[in-house]
């Protein structure tokens, strides 16, 4: 298999503070997702990979040739900075016909690249607005199309679905799949497992500036099915609530909070504690006012996955 | 056409575009209409109390050095100048221009060129307007023409030199407005006045040793001790300094890492 991105040893610092240390890595085309929680390294790894900033150690290769200062090489790929930031004074077409342009193809080929892909993202009515009047969806529906209308071999995507609804979330990962199909080389970040995971099953885990870990993203969801959680159940009969769930082995404890209504239950085994739950307040006629998970998030799985 | 002319060719008229809309541009337009004002209004006086004091190209000559020479072309310099690159690091867009198979000296030389052509022609409709409005009653002079013509000229080439200048000083500093205040109108307000060799080390120097008509009366404490370089000397000198600080601006560029920062 001929890898299309491979690192040797990155690492960066910026100051005294750890952005990314010591990351080998290999990049099949397709599409990987590289997971983890704010502040864990993924821009920082993806200004590398993209040759914004230079590493203090190790090497970035695409497709065989350095990056930094290789201008050349960006004919074949198309970024999508996380940071929303553009000409605010250009309209959405402006913005993406004069982008286009920088990449030297024939006025009549740009509006037609420029038409098409506002089309794909749905900014084609508001094409003549100043983008300064965008919503952020539209915003980031505009930074994807600038990253996609040149149709580069590679795609890098930091956090492409930040501040999306769920339609233009269903729909840009619905193109990235496409643009798999098509063979391409997809590189995309998140700090939200279920987007990665809507998008591939190749993931790599980043923290605190390191590769966690690197693969399927089966692996990762078994962790986090097992990593204790803590569920809050506010309901009318908390206590009845309380004396099932202890008799379960995977109920690890139970508490009650300070309002008297509402019960904790830790559990280790989400999906089986999910599954009989609704069953408890059929049998005991219980009415429920709010369930909410407290540590579900990216965050929490990686603290209990590297012992902090 | 080779391809990092063309490169430059698409920065240039991305940055030309997108020059005219700023809110910045803008402003400056204003700013440099006010000589226009001022003309009109000294003509209206002049006209109105039947007085005929002084002449239209004295009044011009004037307003050459102490508006356009010592302030506008500074500022203008100063601001498009600066933004180069810290427009695109501050407002975070410099990724838009980084990741397109542009080289970074095309980045900076196209759109070096697109502001400096922009203040020029900012700086052309204030001069060419006031000339006008001063001069209405002597029009079929003609000589008074050279001397708008060099005039324009001159505040061209210092367009040209200063913009280089802050353009390298907006790829290297961050705080680089203060730098370019304390520059502009610190250094090149002070050296220019020193005798002998010293003074060449100002731009000024040789822009006013190409003035085609320096003021007189007032004024003319502007041009003291100036002892003028030859006008092919500093129209060398001008093109010498605008080559140094462009080269050294792109070589920082390509080998400066921007951070930006969240």
């Amino acid at each position: 298999m001929k890898y299309v991105i491979e690192t040797h040893k990155l690492s960066k610092w910026y100051g005294i503070v750890l952005g990314l240390s010591d990351v080998t890595l290999q990049i099949e085309p397709g599409i990987t997702g590289i997971l983890g929680p704010n502040g864990a390294g993924k821009s920082t790894f993806l200004k590398l990979v993209t040759g914004q900033i230079k590493p203090n150690i190790g090497t970035v290769t695409i497709m065989g040739q350095k990056v930094r200062n290789n201008y050349s090489l960006f004919s074949r790929i198309g970024v999508c900075p996380e940071q929303d930031s553009f000409y605010e004074e250009m309209t959405g077409w402006e913005f993406v016909t004069n982008l286009l342009k920088l990449h030297n193809f024939s006025n009549p080929e740009i509006e037609a690249r420029a038409g098409e892909v506002l089309k794909i993202v749905e900014l084609e009515s508001d094409k003549d607005r100043i983008i300064k009047s965008y919503s952020r969806g539209m915003r980031q529906r505009l930074k994807f199309a600038q990253a996609i209308a040149h149709e580069p071999d590679i795609i890098i995507l930091d956090e492409p679905l930040n501040g999306m609804d769920p339609l233009g979330r269903r729909k840009i990962i619905r193109l990235i799949k496409k643009y798999k199909a098509q063979g391409k080389t997809i590189l995309a970040s998140s700090h939200v497992l279920p987007e990665i995971e809507a998008m591939t099953n190749k993931i790599i885990l980043i923290h605190q500036g390191m590769i966690f870990a690197q693969g399927d993203i089966q692996g990762i969801r078994d962790l986090i099915e097992t990593h204790p959680h803590i569920v809050s159940i506010k309901c009318n009969n908390p206590v009845k609530l309380a004396s099932e769930f202890i008799k379960k082995d995977y109920v690890l404890k139970v508490n009650f909070s300070s309002t008297p209504d509402v019960l904790l239950v830790e559990t280790n085994n989400r999906e089986e504690f999910f599954s009989i739950l609704p069953s408890f307040f059929v049998k005991y006629n219980i009415e429920v006012d709010e369930i909410s998970s407290l540590d579900d998030n990216l965050q929490a799985v990686f603290d209990y996955l590297v012992g902090t | 056409m080779p391809y990092f002319l063309t490169s430059l060719r698409n920065v240039f008229s991305f940055f030309f575009f997108l020059g005219r809309k700023t809110k910045r541009t803008k402003i400056f337009y204003l700013i440099s209409f006010l000589p226009v004002v001022m003309a009109f209004i000294i003509k209206f006086s002049q006209i109105f109390s039947g007085s005929r004091g002084f002449t239209g190209i004295y009044i011009f000559s004037n307003m050459i050095i102490v508006f356009y020479l010592q302030f506008l072309i500074l500022i203008l310099a100063l601001f498009f100048g600066i933004s180069v690159c810290s427009d695109e690091v501050e407002g975070k867009t410099l990724t838009y221009l980084t990741t397109r198979p542009v080289s970074k000296s095309a980045i900076i030389l196209g759109k070096y060129g697109a502001y400096t052509l922009l203040t020029i022609l900012m700086v052309w409709i204030g001069v060419i307007l006031s000339f006008f409005v001063l001069n209405v009653d002597k029009l079929l002079d003609f000589s008074l023409y050279r001397i708008l013509l060099k005039d324009l000229a001159v505040l061209s080439l210092g367009l040209m030199c200063y913009t280089s200048f802050f353009t390298f000083i907006g790829t290297f500093l961050k705080q680089s407005i203060l730098f370019g205040l304390v520059f502009g109108f610190g250094w090149e307000s002070v050296i220019q006045y020193f005798p002998g060799a010293t003074q060449r080390f100002a731009i000024a120097h040789y822009l006013k040793s190409l003035l085609p008509s320096p003021p007189r009366g007032r004024f003319s404490f502007l041009m003291f001790r100036l002892e003028p370089s030859s006008p092919g000397m500093a129209i060398f000198m001008l093109f010498l300094i605008t080559a140094v600080f462009l080269g050294l601006a792109c070589l920082l560029f390509y080998l400066k890492e921007y951070i930006l920062e969240d």
